[in-house]
């Protein structure tokens, strides 16, 4: 619902610069993403001369969802500690931070818009770069140099992540976040005792499979795993520029109200 | 001065103790990476594809506080040339107001001016895109598109513009338009219009140094083209982009005491 209400209110807002802007390929950012390939899905993923999977794309979804509609009936209730819970009842989507433009952490990025992931250099990359297109048109960056984490790393929106690849699988190790984001737009809070492990699987060509498990002592009772899909653009997909920050155009500007100092949260 | 303050800041903001001494030498923001050291006769490093390797961490490379000073032209010059137009905006111009300390994108080409950037050529076989990415201000990305196509013929405006580049030689030269106009080149305020044009042309004259000059072309703001000249140095070998995010709680400008547009200003 909420993505419905979302996309109708950027389609409405870019509708105004569309009819010129037809030479921009067929969209100008936002959530309406870049065309997915239909042609092809049973190609098997393409590879890099170094043998590694080649995961580089632009590519849509894969992190935007909510976390209680992918898992069972119920489970998340038992996943969240009791003032985890409370927090998130006395949550509504006014108070989202990622509607202040701020950056979404390592799961939103890859939400709601479209992203473009960069091995770098091309074989064997010390890098992987993921580049969004919203809301803050911000990036993250994982390791893949075989370093380890910091001891104490200081707490970052998108935290320090190091990748290593399991045969075809991308699995990256995350710690050290802030706490200042939400898990997802239901306003699932997390501490910076968070750790995320993801598996990247790029199961056709034009599908990535996330893995993601979650822990956090802080927050959960247990560690627990949800499951993102992203679709891969059409060839000629880029990504564009979508700045929040320019006018906030889903949140102040659309009438949601900040919090009110004292009335909210913890 | 300025400089001295937004450091303090910025370690407040962060809410970082010193047991943070992992993350290299520094906490991102306008300190830096540490330098490479001087190699003035080592080559520099080429692509497969023969291409000149422009890859890495690099500080500087762009104006901060005033483009044509910094740049390399005479004191007024930019006054001299400017449009009655565009004079008459930037004379109402104050450091407070400028869209870049409250978190706006640093437009083209002040984007790799106080933070530390890294370069990507993408692929690293015929590079199909150059990504550069800003430690800074919002922790943003620009994009070059490298496999041959053409500007779009009336852009959408925005904050980085289109930008299209090519080799000639050893020169990486980018070619944009379709910049907005709401950015500002430097903290003084040099203003441009939509019909802002630059061209940029990157060499890597030796392997720890890039220079850039750029020509900037506005009719509607300045009365003939100019060409400024920065120069990026290159970071130590370990250097890594780290995480300032402006916006988290806006540490130069509101934070700082400045008002944002105050009456009658």
């Amino acid at each position: 619902m909420r993505r419905l209400f979302f996309v109708s209110l950027t389609i409405a807002a870019l509708s105004m610069a569309l009819v010129q802007a037809q030479e921009l390929g067929r969209r100008l950012g936002g959530s309406n993403g870049p065309t997915p390939t239909t042609a092809e899905s049973s190609r098997p993923a393409p590879k890099l001369a170094d043998g590694t999977i080649d995961l580089s794309g632009v590519w849509t979804g894969g992190g935007g969802e909510e976390i209680g509609r992918l898992l069972k009936p119920g489970e998340l209730d038992t996943i969240l500690l009791p003032h985890t819970k409370k927090l998130m009842q006395s949550r509504n989507d006014g108070m989202d931070p990622y509607n202040y433009c701020l950056p979404g952490g390592p799961l939103r990025i890859t939400g709601g818009f479209g992203w473009r992931l960069v091995q770098h250099p091309t074989v064997n990359a010390k890098y992987i770069f993921m580049l969004q297109e919203g809301n803050a048109h911000t990036y993250r960056q994982i390791f893949m140099d075989g370093r380890k984490h910091p001891v104490d790393p200081s707490p970052t929106w998108y935290g320090h992540s190091t990748g290593r690849w399991e045969g075809p699988t991308l699995v990256v190790d995350t710690i050290g976040v802030n706490d200042r984001f939400w898990l997802d737009g239901s306003g699932i809070q997390h501490t910076e005792q968070l750790h995320l492990v993801e598996r990247w699987t790029r199961t056709d060509f034009t599908t990535m499979k996330r893995e993601v498990t979650i822990d956090d002592p802080g927050a959960f009772t247990r560690p627990f795993t949800v499951t993102y899909t992203a679709r891969l653009g059409t060839p000629d997909s880029e990504i564009f520029e979508y700045i929040c920050i320019e006018n906030n155009q889903y949140g102040l500007a659309q009438g949601l109200q900040p919090p009110v100092k004292g009335e909210t949260e913890k | 001065m300025r400089r001295a303050a937004v450091v303090p800041l910025l370690v407040v903001a962060l809410g970082v103790s010193l047991a943070a001494q992992e993350l290299p030498t520094r906490l991102g923001g306008t300190n830096g990476p540490r330098p490479a050291a001087p190699a003035p006769t080592r080559a520099v490093p080429r692509l497969p594809d023969g291409t000149v390797d422009l890859g890495g961490v690099w500080s500087g490379g762009g104006p901060v506080g005033d483009i044509g000073q910094q740049g390399g032209l005479k004191r007024g010059y930019l006054e001299s040339i400017m449009t009655p137009a565009a004079k008459a905006i930037f004379a109402t111009r104050t450091e407070a107001q400028d869209p870049y300390n409250y978190c706006m994108p640093a437009g083209v080409p002040r984007m790799a001016a106080d933070f530390a950037w890294r370069l990507v050529q993408y692929p690293t076989t015929k590079p199909t895109h150059i990504f550069l990415l800003y430690e800074g201000n919002m922790h943003s990305f620009r994009q070059i598109f490298m496999d041959g196509r053409k500007h779009p013929v009336d852009p959408t405006p925005t904050w980085f513009g289109h930008s299209i580049g090519r080799w000639e030689g050893d020169t990486l030269v980018v070619d944009s338009i379709g910049f907005n106009d709401k950015f500002w080149f430097d903290r003084r305020g040099h203003p441009h219009t939509e019909q802002l044009h630059t061209i940029e042309r990157w060499t890597r004259p030796e392997f720890t140094k890039l220079t850039r000059v750029v020509t900037i072309d506005d009719p509607g703001a300045y009365t003939r083209p100019f060409d400024v000249t920065f120069t990026a140095e290159l970071g130590s070998p370990d250097s890594e982009i780290l995480e300032y995010i402006c916006i988290e709680n806006n540490q130069y400008g509101l934070p700082g005491g400045h008002d944002f547009n105050p009456v009658g200003r």
